[in-house]
């Protein structure tokens, strides 16, 4: 199933030293790749090559990083992953906020940075522009949206309404960092976005119900300070073969 | 009436015109007295012309002596020489043959005269002895009073300002009139720096007030230098300097201090310049201690920062290196291990970078973002950011499904876990289980780290919070900010944290924090 050529990476980022371990880590999973050192330069170069996906370092000489989403999106909806500093949680709501589609927090690990960007390729990928697969398995769990039927190791478990939107929103954002306020607008509506400990609540519950140690969550990731993440590229845990059935199940 | 205290009075008026009371207040108070006591004279006067016909003249002046005793007991002493003269003179011209002349028939009457004259100006003399004392003792009794009241305020006061303040306060009150205090600025007496709101003087006098606190003597009203001043303007002397300048306006009815109230004034000064030089010297060993305490942290966090900054980087640099000149040299094996102490290591700086910045943020006072949050995803994130740490440890977490959400900022408290979870990693043998634990009891919810490592010496527990102490344990590198970043963070929470012996070996780490209303 592999493509035969892989996406260019257009990669904004002033520091040589994350550049040169960047372009060998993107060459070596054989993403083609291309540099800019400014965001006027990133800005022109997004719109000359049109490319894949940009990774966007926030801190850049010349303009604040943000500015180059503000630009992008008002003509592309290119993935976009910024790389941010940990501690910095305002500035990466700000990123998603404008539609940047993850962050990296930095430092990262390699293996980190790489299942971000196969997430967003994947979110921007031709086959699941709807979001809705219809069966979603990971780990123990499948989700069939079908028959609104969600069974934990072949067991089925119970959903209240609102745990079953919200999986829904997670699910069709798998393994992209959605924000609070998203999460918030989509599963209970904009007029209570600021009701931020409802969610918390109700991810809890679904944790409950879902993960095998809720305390140490393999899927339903918290993002502190920012959103939720539903894991199912799960390199750590080993369950490749199930994120395999994920990425495919929207052809079946 | 005429009296010989009517002799001055004039002249002040004509010294100063642009003043409409008169500078000294004696003339017109003796004019008065005097007519007092010649009026007492002239009532005994009539009392002896009413007796006369039935009493010897020498018992007559007898009614004269008590008159003079009335004067004495009550006017000055002036007044009372007066009075005893004019006695003799009257006794003579009214009551003593031939009448209506100084002339004396017999001359027996002279020892009359001479006894009653030394009488009269003995009486004069005792009495206003007496009442000097009593007036004496009242006056030292309230000036005792004054200064007593002024030590208290200023051994209340740690701010020089304060003591100046408090110190003019009570002297308006003691010497009825406006007083304010000047504090020197880099040498210079400030009129800015006063302890009064309202400047009755104008700033014109400021150089008066300087000459003062230049030359350490009084000058203004009522003193030789600048006598036409507006204030009277004392130098608040200390032990070693001048510390500032009294300023005293004149009272209500524009009347000067008495000579005994310069001396209270003096003491009043004295006084309040000790209590600014000691508090002056007190915040100027203040500041020393402190700036002595700064210097010695920034000295300890410079050498724990630079060793722990210089030990990973030296194993990065090391590795790297060997990598680099030996790469191909090595066995698989080692190079893994190589690459696996970089990472680690660089791990390893970027969490004491992160230490570093949250304790700089927590000690400049950073707002704490609360909200309420489930324990579990507060517990659930620092075992994600531990996963490398922890690979391979067994982490048992028992938290009660019914536990109420806690209402803190996620990410400080987040923070304390990782640093409490790290430790109980670090500090116990990579085979032995953590425990985490929580339960709410009334209003608290308390939560622990368990790990069954060597614990901690006796005593070494309050030590563990401070900053830059490092456990006795060896082998195990850390700068010492850990669980002084827990405790900032906890006690900004308005918890506590402790750190007990665990039964059957080990540590544990308990924070308790409050439940409180929820927002």
């Amino acid at each position: 199933m592999k493509p035969p050529m892989k996406p260019l990476v257009l990669v904004i980022e002033d520091d040589p030293q994350i550049l040169r371990f960047l372009r060998a880590t993107l060459a070596a999973e054989d993403y083609q790749f291309h540099e800019a050192a400014t965001a006027e330069e990133g800005v022109a170069q997004a719109a000359a090559r049109q490319p894949g996906l940009v990774l966007l370092d926030l801190g850049l000489p010349d303009r604040d990083g943000l500015s180059v989403i503000r630009e992008i999106r008002r003509w592309s909806q290119m993935p976009i992953v910024v790389l941010s500093a940990r501690g910095q949680e305002k500035d990466k709501i700000a990123a998603l906020d404008l539609g940047a589609d993850d962050y990296v927090a930095k430092p990262f690990a390699v293996g980190e940075l790489l299942a971000r960007i196969r997430a967003a390729l994947r979110r921007a990928g031709p086959q699941n522009q709807d979001g809705t697969d219809r069966v979603i398995r990971f780990g123990d769990v499948q989700a069939d949206f079908e028959k609104r039927q969600i069974t934990v190791g072949g067991q089925e478990v119970h959903l209240t309404p609102n745990e079953y939107r919200l999986l829904q929103v997670l699910i069709k954002y798998a393994g992209r960092v959605v924000t609070q306020r998203q999460l918030l607008t989509e599963v209970w509506g904009p007029q209570h976005t600021e009701q931020s400990q409802y969610l918390r609540v109700y991810v809890a519950q679904l944790r409950r119900k879902l993960e095998r140690d809720p305390a140490r969550p393999r899927h339903l990731q918290t993002e502190p300070g920012v959103g939720y993440r539903l894991s199912i590229d799960a390199t750590q845990s080993g369950d490749v073969s199930q994120s395999r059935d994920v990425s495919q199940s929207g052809d079946t | 009436m005429t009296s010989p205290a009517e002799l001055p009075g004039t002249d002040e008026a004509a010294v100063d015109p642009a003043e409409p009371q008169p500078r000294r207040h004696g003339a017109p108070a003796s004019l008065r007295e005097g007519g007092l006591a010649a009026a007492i004279v002239g009532i005994a006067t009539l009392i002896a012309l009413g007796l006369r016909p039935y009493l010897a003249p020498t018992n007559l002046a007898m009614v004269y002596l008590l008159g003079v005793v009335v004067v004495a007991t009550r006017y000055s002493r002036r007044a009372s020489v007066m009075a005893s003269l004019l006695s003799v003179a009257f006794f003579d011209f009214f009551c003593v043959p031939p009448y209506f002349t100084l002339g004396v028939s017999d001359s027996e009457y002279l020892i009359t005269f001479a006894g009653m004259l030394v009488v009269a100006l003995v009486i004069s003399a005792q009495t206003a002895r007496i009442r000097a004392q009593a007036a004496n003792a009242v006056e030292r009794e309230s000036r005792t009073q004054a200064l007593y009241r002024l030590s208290r305020r200023l051994s209340a006061q740690t701010r020089v300002f304060d003591a100046a303040l408090a110190a003019a306060e009570v002297a308006e009150e003691v010497f009825g009139s406006t007083v304010i205090i000047f504090l020197p600025e880099e040498g210079r007496i400030s009129f800015r720096k006063r302890t009064s709101n309202q400047l009755p003087i104008s700033t014109a006098e400021e150089e008066i007030a300087q000459t003062v606190f230049d030359h350490g003597r009084k000058a203004g009203r009522g003193m030789e230098r600048f006598p036409h001043a507006a204030a009277t303007y004392v130098p608040l002397k200390g032990a070693s300097r001048i510390v500032g300048v009294m300023a005293i306006l004149p009272g209500s009815k524009g009347e000067e201090l008495q000579a005994d109230q310069q001396h209270l004034l003096d003491l009043f000064a004295n006084q309040t310049a000790l209590a600014i030089e000691r508090t002056l010297s007190q915040n100027a060993a203040d500041d020393a201690r402190l700036q002595m305490e700064t210097e010695e942290m920034r000295s300890s966090l410079l050498s724990a920062v630079s060793h722990d900054l210089r030990t990973p980087l030296a194993s990065i640099t090391g590795a790297a290196t060997t990598l680099r000149s030996q790469g191909e040299k090595l066995a698989p094996g080692v190079r893994d291990e190589l690459l696996e102490s970089i990472s680690e290591e660089a791990l390893r700086l970027s969490r004491l970078v992160g230490n570093l910045l949250d304790m700089t943020r927590l000690e400049s006072g950073m707002e704490l973002r609360r909200d309420l949050y489930p324990l579990e995803e507060i517990v659930g994130v620092a075992l994600q950011r531990l996963e490398p740490q922890l690979a391979g440890r067994e982490v048992a977490v028992s938290l009660p499904e019914d536990l109420p959400l806690v209402n803190v900022d996620e990410l400080l408290l987040g923070q304390v876990l990782v640093n409490l979870i790290e430790n109980a990693a670090k500090y116990s043998p990579s085979g032995s289980a953590i425990e985490i634990a929580a339960e709410a009891t009334s209003g608290v919810v308390q939560l622990e780290v368990r790990d069954r490592g060597r614990g901690f010496a006796a005593l070494e527990e309050d030590r563990l919070f401070e900053k830059f102490y490092r456990g006795k344990s060896e082998g195990v590198r850390g700068a010492g900010l850990g669980l002084a970043i827990c405790r900032a963070i906890v006690v900004a929470h308005r918890g506590t944290i402790e750190a007990l012996q665990r039964a059957g070996g080990g540590a544990v780490f308990r924070i308790r924090l409050p439940l409180g209303a929820r927002p």
